[in-house]
């Protein structure tokens, strides 16, 4: 025997509790690595080469106000844009959706626009056939697998913040870019279906250079300043995060609720391992009176809180990055462990252990249904109608997981250590088992 | 006059109990020759628990001197007590205490996890132990898979594996059977007869006491003479 096995044998001596104790760790820190993982997503937009040459030229006073047509010529004349083409939000309801449709509409030029999507595949053929026909659209892969649309089908869309409703025809499937997921359409035909009021949404410009974006940012704010329709030209990925912002101060949300999973984590691994050292008060007076030092047992609490911990973390942090990295595999791990609990109750059952027999049934209901909605949606994009495109679990979150259980684990084991240090050996003999 | 390897001069312990305060051990002298099977008997509260965990380095007293092997345990810091522990001093309890997720053999080679032995050594000093209290057969056995008697023999083979000078037992027969009691009293008579141990015993038991090769006995924390 060595120290190692002694510290292993003592953690897994109520097995019931331990397991407890690491699957609460293990949801705790799934749940966190899914919160940090959502708010990385919201915060920080692909920034490909692309997006960083775009600009995105809106209203000063709100996204929601439109701007004058006319600024198009202003706009071809700055020097150091090399592409420039309306780009109008429609945000309609595609017919079949009931509520919220997770792609977007955007009304743009088709002949402009080509630079500004550098990144999007689109057979030649069917870039003609989308400039030739007004009502036309392109859509993007991922929408067209959703709902499995082909060429020549039609898209009936109910106008939300438009006066009008539109149909378009699907003439071209293009993919590549960091979103294939919208619909790309003629802002003449939006215009007509208006009434022509002159006016567009937004402006997307692309830059010459990475270097000049800056400078041409800068050259359009002034461009319009002083006229009746100030913009506010800026970088695609100020103008993203400037969108999550209208959502409230979501980060803070995120923090917040990080924060009280910790704090209700922290709670469970306090209490469980002062009941674990509680318990067993009188051997450790017994390993005092053994030789062992105050240290040493320090050690073997310390050691067997940060393991449990750790145990926790291991499965957590690295159950959110199978099931977020490869969500079927993951789904079908879980349906697995699903089986291996039903089969565990069972065993228990038959064994007369009825609480831990119940609880492994409990545990495995909730476990198969979440499996079964993993292995079904198949990744990030089905499970979440299409709201986040990629959920990566990054290094950096994984080091995160084992910081909080390494700092969970000496928390946890605090109380213990003290309430042991303060004890001495005829007072931890006379402790009741 | 054999040679002591207790010596106890002028031994107090005093328990304050909030303004109360108790008198468990009275200016006690007392010297245990090596070899010596002690018992130590009196009624409860007498303060002869005390006077072994004095002795044994698990409690210290109030005053006076308590040395074992010239060493005055009184004075050492709690560190060096622990390794005093492990070196010189052999404990059995009334209750086994035993761990219970370890097996006999775990049990017994315990102590040995803090001397530098390799595995082979400490292997062969825990087969040695549970050899001579005649559970060599039972050594991958948990503490509740052997009666009471097997639980105190594996104790005493804990107490004996890192070859101590000085064995203490608190009333290590009180949970057995008159059965099971004689065997472990006879065990530690061969202790201190034939490997030259000094033992020291707690017992309520006359019966017991009289394996014993002196008893003293103590009333209100005083020896009567």
């Amino acid at each position: 025997m060595t120290l190692a096995t002694f510290i292993v044998k003592n953690a897994l001596r109520n097995k019931r509790r331990a397991t407890l104790s690491i699957l609460s760790v293990a949801i705790s820190l799934f749940l966190l690595v899914t919160l940090q993982v959502a708010m990385r997503e919201l915060m920080n937009p692909i920034n490909d080469e692309g997006s960083s040459l775009r600009i995105i030229v809106r209203n000063k006073v709100s996204l929601a106000q439109p701007l004058p047509a006319r600024q198009l010529q202003v706009l071809d004349r700055i020097p150091g844009i090399v592409a420039v083409s309306p780009f109008s939000f429609f945000g309609g309801l595609y017919k079949g959706d009931e509520k919220f449709t997770s792609f977007a509409q955007f009304a743009v030029d088709p002949k402009r626009c080509g630079p500004l999507l550098s990144d999007a595949k689109l057979p030649p053929e069917q870039l003609q056939a989308w400039l030739a026909d007004r009502t036309s659209c392109i859509v993007g892969k991922l929408t067209v697998d959703r709902y499995q649309l082909k060429i020549g089908d039609r898209m009936q869309f109910t106008g939300q913040y438009y006066p009008c409703d539109l149909e378009l025809k699907v003439v071209g499937i293009y993919q590549g870019t960091a979103d294939d997921r919208n619909v790309m359409f003629h802002q003449s035909y939006l215009d007509e279906s208006l009434g022509k009021p002159g006016t567009v949404g937004t402006w997307w410009v692309r830059a010459a250079s990475v270097d000049e974006a800056p400078l041409v940012t800068d050259r359009i704010n002034k461009a319009f300043a002083n006229s009746s329709a100030e913009v506010r030209a800026e970088s695609e990925r100020a103008f993203v995060l400037g969108f999550v912002s209208m959502w409230a101060n979501i980060k803070t949300l995120i923090t917040r609720i990080s924060v009280v999973v910790l704090f209700a984590l922290v709670l469970v691994a306090v209490s469980t391992m002062s009941m674990a050292i509680r318990e067993r008060f009188r051997e450790l007076a017994i390993l005092k009176a053994l030789g062992f030092k105050r240290r040493e047992l320090f050690a073997f609490i310390l050691a067997e809180s940060v393991g449990l911990a750790v145990a926790g973390a291991l499965i957590g942090g690295f159950g959110a990055w199978l099931v977020f990295t490869y969500m079927r595999v993951g789904g079908i791990v879980l349906a697995l462990v699903a089986l291996g609990l039903f089969a565990m109750c069972v065993y228990l059952l038959i064994k007369r252990q009825w609480l831990t027999g119940i609880l492994a049934l409990f545990a495995a209901m909730p476990v198969a249904m979440l499996g079964a909605t993993l292995a079904q949606a198949g990744s990030i994009q089905g499970l979440t109608n299409g709201m986040f495109l990629l959920f990566e679990v990054t290094p950096q979150m994984l080091g995160l997981v084992f910081v909080v259980a390494g700092v969970l684990g000496v928390l946890a084991a605090l109380a213990p250590m003290i309430a042991v240090a303060r004890t001495s050996v005829v007072q931890g003999l006379k402790t009741l088992d | 006059m054999a040679v002591p390897i207790v010596t106890i001069r002028n031994l107090s312990k005093v328990y304050a109990q909030g303004e109360i305060q108790v008198t468990a051990l009275d200016k006690i002298s007392l010297d245990i020759s090596v070899g010596e099977f002690l018992t130590l008997m009196g009624p409860s509260g007498s303060g002869k628990s005390t006077l072994l965990h004095i002795i044994a380095g698990i409690d210290r007293p109030t005053s006076g001197e308590c040395r074992v092997q010239d060493v005055d345990v009184t004075k050492l810091n709690e560190s060096k007590l622990a390794d005093w522990r492990n070196q010189n001093v052999g404990f059995i309890f009334q209750t086994f205490n035993l761990i219970p997720v370890l097996t006999a053999f775990e049990n017994v080679e315990l102590p040995l996890l803090l001397t530098r032995l390799g595995g082979n050594e400490r292997k062969t000093r825990v087969q040695a132990a549970l050899g001579l209290v005649g559970l060599g057969d039972r050594s991958h056995h948990l503490p509740k898979q052997l009666s009471g008697g097997q639980e105190q023999r594996v104790a005493i083979a804990r107490a004996l594996v890192t070859d101590p000078k000085l064995i203490v037992a608190d009333e290590p027969t009180g949970n057995l059977d008159s059965n099971s009691a004689q065997d472990v009293l006879k065990v530690l008579q061969l202790l201190s007869r034939e490997a030259g141990k000094t033992v020291i015993m707690v017992t309520h038991d006359p019966k017991a006491a009289a394996f014993g090769s002196r008893s003293i006995h103590l009333e209100k924390g005083e020896l009567l003479k």
